[in-house]
């Protein structure tokens, strides 16, 4: 009973995960560009700059309001490699299939996966199927890694807050959790939440390629708002104070989080991007936001302070304040 | 709506009045105990702690339903997870409280069928699917869940459910109060009762325990508005020294509670004593099965009895419970203590003192 095993926590995004990359997983493969730690690793070949990503998709239910397994698969590749800055190009597929699954669904995973490539202008270029006995898998799991080229001049990481930086985030936060939660068996709530999935490459070429000064982006998945905050306040060694009043939040969302205890700060999203953004910049990079089509609700919502390296502060509606942690073990399981 | 409603009780301006209401009349140092643990949750979340006067200091009490629970019962529940063909039912906040030898998030690792629920009714359904095997729901809860486990209960006897059973370790909010009363070395101003809890039971059930110890008592919603107010009522009744045992929450808390609530719960279950963590055995505080019903009993149908051991070393929770010692006061707090290796269930449940100090603070 002593022997330690991998409980639910150790793939939650939050602590108990870091933990298993940092003792486990990074003594074994250590490397410059995996220790970075940022969404993708960015590469140098011959001069040639890339980024380069993977994730694994396991989401349950498969099909959920807005979306399903398949595009989630593609945008969050996507947008992982976006985040480095990155013109994603070229991505690769890989089906992990349950014996019984209805062709009809694995069709119509694969037809919004096209879509989804398309939409966002990448081509899925390799792949690979494997079918396991009933009961060895749920329906269906997808990995999907991709690459990307980094224009020139362009350079993004979480290690780049400075003080004084402004954080904008491009949208609703906690939408993509509270659906699959809310469309999971035994949960059914009535409301009209749908996955936020989306590709945000576009949106990013704009403001990277812009003249405003681009100092982090991160899409806030697995963890929330709060856990991927956190990561940056480690990575750059600044603190970082947010305000309540100004998280964008929809009510249903927000009603949702209070019935069942959750905090929609450690809820996934799955098209939402935040920006760290130079003060004089900050304006200008937000309308450039929100002129893309998934960005119509980007705000402001804090700024990078010079003072509690580390720590994420929350200014609460009343006045208080309050830490912002990082999320601990699983909060909810099997959201992506 | 729905929102509206809340945001109400979230109003910046609304809570600056009472913020400064709160310095205007705060002379004297105080210590209030939330009893809840939601409260605990909400004082932390919206930062009220660090917009009241230093003087008052906060204290959790013993009203957080995972954090309560003795050592003895989490050791049952893992137990019935290593029973064959038993499918375990809980609340998430349960899986992970260390018990004596393992945790049930633990056993199923090790491949025991333990499914988290949000509500009783799951576990029923999950009964009914799972015919051939038996469904233990693990009962923690006060006032709150005892009524619903209640009618679970009568609603398996109509569906015919006979792989059913639940294992109590329900709580009454009353008793526990009059017990810190009275045990040496708590010093208590004023209680924020617990609104959930006051919506099933009323105003009248504090009345006894308000009556014998005198001490200021104001039910409480969970807002910070209504939390706030509390804390205002609360310092005024002691700076003009009148005790009282107020309801701040009329919109949901009536003097009667819910009538048809109690009386449900009533049917099924009666008081007994029952075990708090920290506190020991505190009298007629706890609801167990009455006799009619305890083939649903899932102590006596699998004859699990576990013994009293003593709870993990060097973990203060009892005291932080009672008000005794704030987590910074125990020695194991950040250090072996912290949720990723939580020694006790306070810095497990998302309720607990510890936990909130952890993730807050
Ligand atoms: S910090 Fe841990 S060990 Fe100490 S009282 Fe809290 S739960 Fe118990």
């Amino acid at each position: 009973m002593t022997e330690e095993k991998i409980l639910l926590d150790h793939g939650s995004g939050g602590k108990v995960s870091h933990s298993m990359f940092s003792d486990i997983i990074l003594p074994l493969f250590e490397n410059p560009e995996l220790s970075k730690q940022d969404d993708g690793a960015t590469l140098d070949i011959d001069g040639a700059k890339l980024a380069f990503s993977t994730d694994s998709y396991v989401v349950d239910p498969i099909f959920f309001p807005g979306g399903n397994i398949g595009d989630l698969a593609v945008n969050g590749t996507i947008n992982d490699i976006s985040m480095c800055g990155a013109i994603p190009k070229f991505i690769s597929v890989g089906l992990i299939i349950e014996e019984g699954l209805s062709i009809k669904d694995l069709k119509s995973i694969l037809e919004t996966m096209a879509t989804a490539a398309k939409k966002a202008g990448v081509k899925i270029v390799t792949g690979d199927t494997k079918v396991v006995p009933r009961g060895k898998a749920d329906k269906i799991f997808i990995n999907t890694s991709g690459i990307g080229v980094i224009p020139d001049n362009v350079e993004v990481s979480g290690h780049n807050a400075k003080p004084g930086d402004k954080i904008i985030v491009s949208g609703t936060i906690a939408d993509h959790g509270i659906t699959v939660l809310s469309s999971r068996e035994g949960l059914k709530f009535d409301s009209d939440i749908k996955t936020d999935s989306a590709p945000l490459n576009h949106m990013v070429q704009s403001i990277v390629q812009s003249d405003c000064d681009v100092h982090v982006l991160r899409d806030p998945t697995r963890g929330g708002l709060g856990t991927t905050l956190n990561e940056i306040a480690v990575q750059s060694q600044v603190g970082i104070k947010i305000d309540e009043q100004s998280l964008p939040i929809r009510g249903a969302v927000q009603g949702t989080c209070e019935l069942l205890g959750f905090d929609p700060l450690y809820i996934a999203n799955e098209g939402k991007l935040i920006a760290f953004v130079k003060p004089e910049d900050a304006q200008k990079a937000l309308e450039i936001i929100q002129q893309d089509e998934f960005g119509k609700d980007a705000v402001i919502i804090g700024e990078v302070i010079d003072e509690t390296p580390g720590k994420v502060f929350l200014q609460t509606a009343i006045g208080g304040s309050r830490i912002v942690d990082m999320l601990t073990g699983e909060q909810l399981p099997r959201i992506c | 709506m729905a929102l509206k409603y809340i945001e109400e009780y979230r109003d910046a301006t609304l809570a600056r009045d009472l913020i400064k209401k709160i310095h205007g009349v705060s002379k004297r140092k105080l210590r209030l105990m939330e009893v809840c643990g939601t409260h605990t949750m909400s004082i932390f979340k919206h930062g009220i702690r660090s917009v009241i006067p230093e003087g008052i200091t906060l204290l959790s009490g013993p009203g957080c339903p995972v954090c309560v629970t003795a050592q003895k019962d989490i050791d049952a529940f893992v137990e019935f997870a290593r029973v064959k063909n038993v499918i375990v039912t809980t609340f998430g906040d349960l899986m992970k409280v260390p018990g004596s030898s393992s945790t049930l998030a633990k056993e199923k690792a090790s491949g025991a069928d333990v499914r988290i629920v949000y509500s009783v009714f799951d576990a029923i359904n999950i009964a009914k699917d799972n015919i051939d095997k038996e469904v233990v729901f693990c009962a923690v809860g006060f006032e709150t869940t005892i009524p619903t486990i209640a009618a679970s209960i009568l609603m398996g006897i109509e569906a015919k459910i006979d792989n059913f059973s639940i294992y109590s370790a329900n709580k009454l909010t009353p008793p526990a109060l009059a017990a810190l009363m009275v045990t040496k070395g708590v010093e208590i101003d004023g209680f924020i009762l617990p609104g959930h809890v006051s919506v099933i039971t009323g105003t009248n059930a504090y009345r006894d325990t308000f009556e014998k110890y005198d001490v200021p008592s104001v039910i409480s919603g969970f807002e910070p508005i209504d939390i706030l107010k509390a804390i205002l009522l609360l310092i005024e009744q002691n700076e003009i020294g009148k005790p009282a045992l107020e309801n701040a929450y009329p919109r949901a808390v009536s003097d009667q509670g819910n009538v048809k609530a109690q009386q449900i719960m009533n049917q099924v279950f009666e008081v007994c004593n029952a075990f708090w963590r920290g506190i020991g055995e505190i009298p007629l505080s706890g609801m167990g099965l009455k006799k009619e019903y305890q083939v649903f009993d899932a102590a006596i149908k699998f004859g699990m009895d576990m013994p009293e051991v003593p709870e993990p070393k060097g973990c203060a929770c009892g005291e932080i419970l009672m008000g005794l010692k704030t987590p910074e006061q125990c020695a194991l707090y950040k250090k072996k203590c912290t949720p990723m290796t939580p020694v006790g269930p306070c810095m497990v449940s998302t309720e607990g003192s510890c936990a909130a100090f952890y993730r807050y603070s």
